[in-house]
């Protein structure tokens, strides 16, 4: 679909917000007209309100989900080639997988404090379980080929992991990576609202309690332009990354 | 004195316009009567699916008509049935519900159903897998699930798009004889389309070999001969010379679109 | 129901187990984490004095009436969308710009909009699980068979009768997938919810108590909804391996 046509809803539903807001027909200070959020969020970014919470928030994800990744990747990997490995963590993985880990906030806070350190940890184990779990999936679903062929030269199990399964394991593994993404931005936003300590979502929930609401919309687009832009990049990195990866059926 | 059944007139399906329009089938005159057993072969590119697909209703022509037994061809409809290669038995259904679905939209009560639905069972040999669902069968039971649900619906012509060409050959032959058998049996009019010329010189009582780029009619050939079933036509001389006459037709074709 | 063997539960225990030992035997004080014996204890006396079962349902009551709007909703847009090119242009667009907004983000907005009470909670689940639905429907639908629908017209299935009969049941396993994520999607928004502003449910519970100090009562809490989610997880698989018989694929 050519741009163009693609702009036309959306400029139609913000052109209808427009109108309606400024007429008055809701409240503009619940839904305050498209126009004024825009220019709040210009001002925002010209006065350099939103730069502290929205590289604290940034950090924070990407932090978290660095060592998700460090940790997650050979432990999903492990799972996926060594009987024990699996044996132990998989039921593990598998029982916290439904839980949503945002239910530990109170929990990391009184571990952790109210600042970085618990949402870095809570992002962590958020990030974790996409991770293990790709890792694993892509690593059971090498093909046993391709260990013979390496096993027949020599590779000792290790190296294996290292040199074969996780080059083989890699677009799996990489799915994983952009699950992660999104999931890491969602839960540094989310533990702010929910315990403060600087951020994006303190910011915003500051703004609601405060009846600024134009910040707070202005903050909301802030939030979402980060996760699209990071989900962006990590989709035009997979493409040179992954360009060898023929898919399987 | 045989009544015409199908009738198609400079059917032409194109794609595309101008000079860089593409035929998929140009110029095609065809008359089939009732009871035929019209067989398709060609090359492939020479639209003998897009053919069918045609009389079945599924396409429309750019240009020319169809007509069956006197009423032009409007869109899909019971009275075309078609039996494709893969992919028409619905995969939730068993094969109870797989016969039954026509009769079940044509309003047919669950009693009389069920005897009918036996009934086509019996006619395919497949007594005893009622309830089974199609990933649970063989893909030679599966065609022959396929066959039955479309002859259930009492279709005035049968069309057949490479039906057993995903099959291995020992399938395929006792399927074919299975075909046979029901046409003779029920005397219907069928289209069937194959790249197989053995396959199209056992079956058809008249043969149409189509040539590709465009596609269109090559030659008809009548058999002039009954072929029995399960009977071993490999010794039978004319069944040789015909097979052979076609197949140098069909591999001419061939190799001209591949110098 | 269970595909799923006990000695799953063996690692599980093995952790319990640790943690018991670590408590009792001073490795592990009691102002970082409680003994299990403890929370096992908190557990049982909310469970048998009905706190638990009646947050359970204020929770899930929630939960479940967002999740069956964006059911009903979401399938038939998905249905709409893949069947007329039109929907498709116009809706798609809006979706994709909803997409990258975390819906637990838009809470606050919701409920200076309808309140403080359910209805803002249950209209941010119903948005979020809006998305996968109708992503997995849309998707599962246009990936349906062309064969499948010729054959069901050729047999004389009107047009109408056609996404009922075939189209539907065909894109199911799509759906379904869709669906799950749904499910746990609605967990994570709830509870998000509940934390920020509520006076009932499971959220609730573990934040006031989080907030009291109480950490056995909110670890109860805690374990107590990883196995609500666990077994909600199960039971649909379970479920969905029995409506979905036929599937070649039954996962």
């Amino acid at each position: 679909m050519p741009l163009l046509t693609r702009l036309i809803p959306i400029v139609v539903v913000l052109g209808a917000w427009e109108l309606v807001a400024r007429a008055g027909v809701v409240n503009p200070n619940v839904f305050p007209p498209v126009s004024e959020i825009a220019v709040r969020w210009v001002q925002v970014f010209a006065d350099g309100r939103i730069w502290a919470p929205l590289w604290g928030t940034l950090w924070r994800a990407l932090a978290g989900l660095a060592a998700a990744i460090v940790v997650g990747i050979p432990l999903g990997l492990l799972m996926g080639r060594a009987r024990w490995a699996e044996w132990f963590f998989e039921p593990l993985f598998s029982f916290g997988f439904p839980l949503p880990k945002i239910a530990l906030i109170p929990l990391y806070v009184s571990w952790f404090g109210v600042f970085s350190l618990s949402k870095v940890m809570l992002i962590f184990t958020d990030c974790l379980f996409p991770m293990v779990l790709f890792s694993y999936h892509g690593a059971r679903g090498v093909s046993p080929i391709y260990l013979w062929s390496a096993q027949a030269r020599g590779t000792g199990p290790v190296r294996m992991l290292w040199r074969v399964v996780l080059p083989l394991s890699l677009a799996s593994i990489y799915d994983g990576i952009q699950v992660a993404v999104v999931v890491a931005v969602l839960v540094a936003v989310v533990s702010e609202m929910v315990s403060g300590g600087g951020g994006l979502g303190e910011l915003m929930i500051r703004a609601y309690r405060y009846g600024d609401v134009r910040t707070a919309f202005a903050t909301l687009v802030t939030i979402s332009l980060i996760g699209f832009i990071l989900f962006k990049l990590a989709q035009w990195v997979r493409g040179s990354l992954l360009h060898w990866h023929v898919a399987e059926a | 004195m045989s009544v015409s059944c199908l009738e198609m007139r400079a059917i032409e399906m194109r794609y595309g316009d101008g000079a860089q329009a593409v035929h998929a089938l140009k110029g095609i005159d065809l008359d089939i009567r009732e009871h035929e057993f019209i067989t398709i072969v060609g090359p492939s590119g020479c639209g003998k699916s897009t053919l069918l697909y045609l009389v079945g209703g599924f396409l429309r022509p750019s240009a020319g008509s169809l007509s069956l037994r006197g009423h032009p061809i409007a869109g899909p409809g019971p009275d075309r049935g078609i039996v494709f290669q893969r992919y028409s038995l619905f995969p939730w259904l068993t094969v109870r519900g797989n016969i039954g679905y026509g009769l079940d939209e044509q309003g047919v009560p669950r009693a009389e159903r069920n005897k009918i639905v036996d009934e086509y069972v019996r006619l395919v040999h497949l007594q005893g897998f009622e309830d089974r669902y199609p990933r649970e069968l063989s893909g030679g039971m599966q065609q022959r699930v396929a066959l039955a649900q479309t002859l259930a619906c009492k279709p005035d012509i049968l069309l057949m798009d490479e039906p057993f060409g995903a099959l291995d050959a020992q399938t395929r032959r006792i399927l074919q004889d299975e075909v046979r058998r029901i046409w003779r049996r029920d005397t219907k009019t069928v289209l069937f389309v194959t790249h197989d010329v053995e396959e199209a010189v056992a079956l058809g009582t008249r043969i149409v070999v189509m040539a590709a780029r465009p596609g269109r009619i090559k030659e008809v050939h009548e058999r002039g001969f009954d072929v029995g079933d399960g009977e071993e036509f490999e010794t039978n001389a004319a069944f040789a010379a015909l097979k052979l006459r076609i197949w140098r037709s069909v591999k001419a074709e061939v190799e001209a679109a591949n110098p | 129901m269970k595909a799923f063997s006990i000695a799953k539960l063996v690692p599980l225990a093995l952790l319990l187990a640790a943690w018991q030992a670590a408590s009792i035997s001073g490795l592990l004080p009691k102002a970082v984490l409680p003994p299990f014996s403890d929370v096992a204890a908190s557990l049982t006396a909310m469970l048998g004095s009905g706190e638990l079962i009646s947050h359970t349902v204020a929770s899930f009551g929630r939960a479940g009436a967002g999740f069956a709007i964006a059911l009903i909703v979401g399938v038939a847009l998905g249905l709409l969308m893949a069947r007329r090119a039109v929907v498709q242009r116009a809706v798609e667009p809006i979706l994709l710009l909803i997409y990258p907004v975390p819906k637990p983000a838009i809470i606050p907005l919701f409920m200076v909009w309808l309140g403080i009470g359910d209805a803002s909670k249950i209209a941010v689940i119903a948005l979020a699980c809006l998305l996968p639905v109708v992503i997995a429907t849309f998707n599962g639908t246009r990936s349906v068979d062309q064969m499948l629908i010729w054959s069901a017209q050729a047999r004389g299935t009107s047009e109408r009768r056609i996404l009922w009969r075939v189209v539907l049941p065909a894109a199911l396993p799509q759906i379904a997938a869709g669906v799950r994520t749904a499910i746990a999607i609605a967990i994570i928004v709830l509870v998000s919810s509940e934390f920020i502003s509520s006076e009932t449910g499971l959220g609730y519970l573990i934040f006031s108590y989080g907030g009291a100090g109480a950490d056995d009562a909110m670890l109860a809490v805690v374990i107590y909804l990883a196995i609500l989610g666990f077994l909600l997880d199960r039971f649909y698989l379970a479920g969905l391996r029995r409506l979905m018989s036929w599937h070649a694929f039954a996962h």
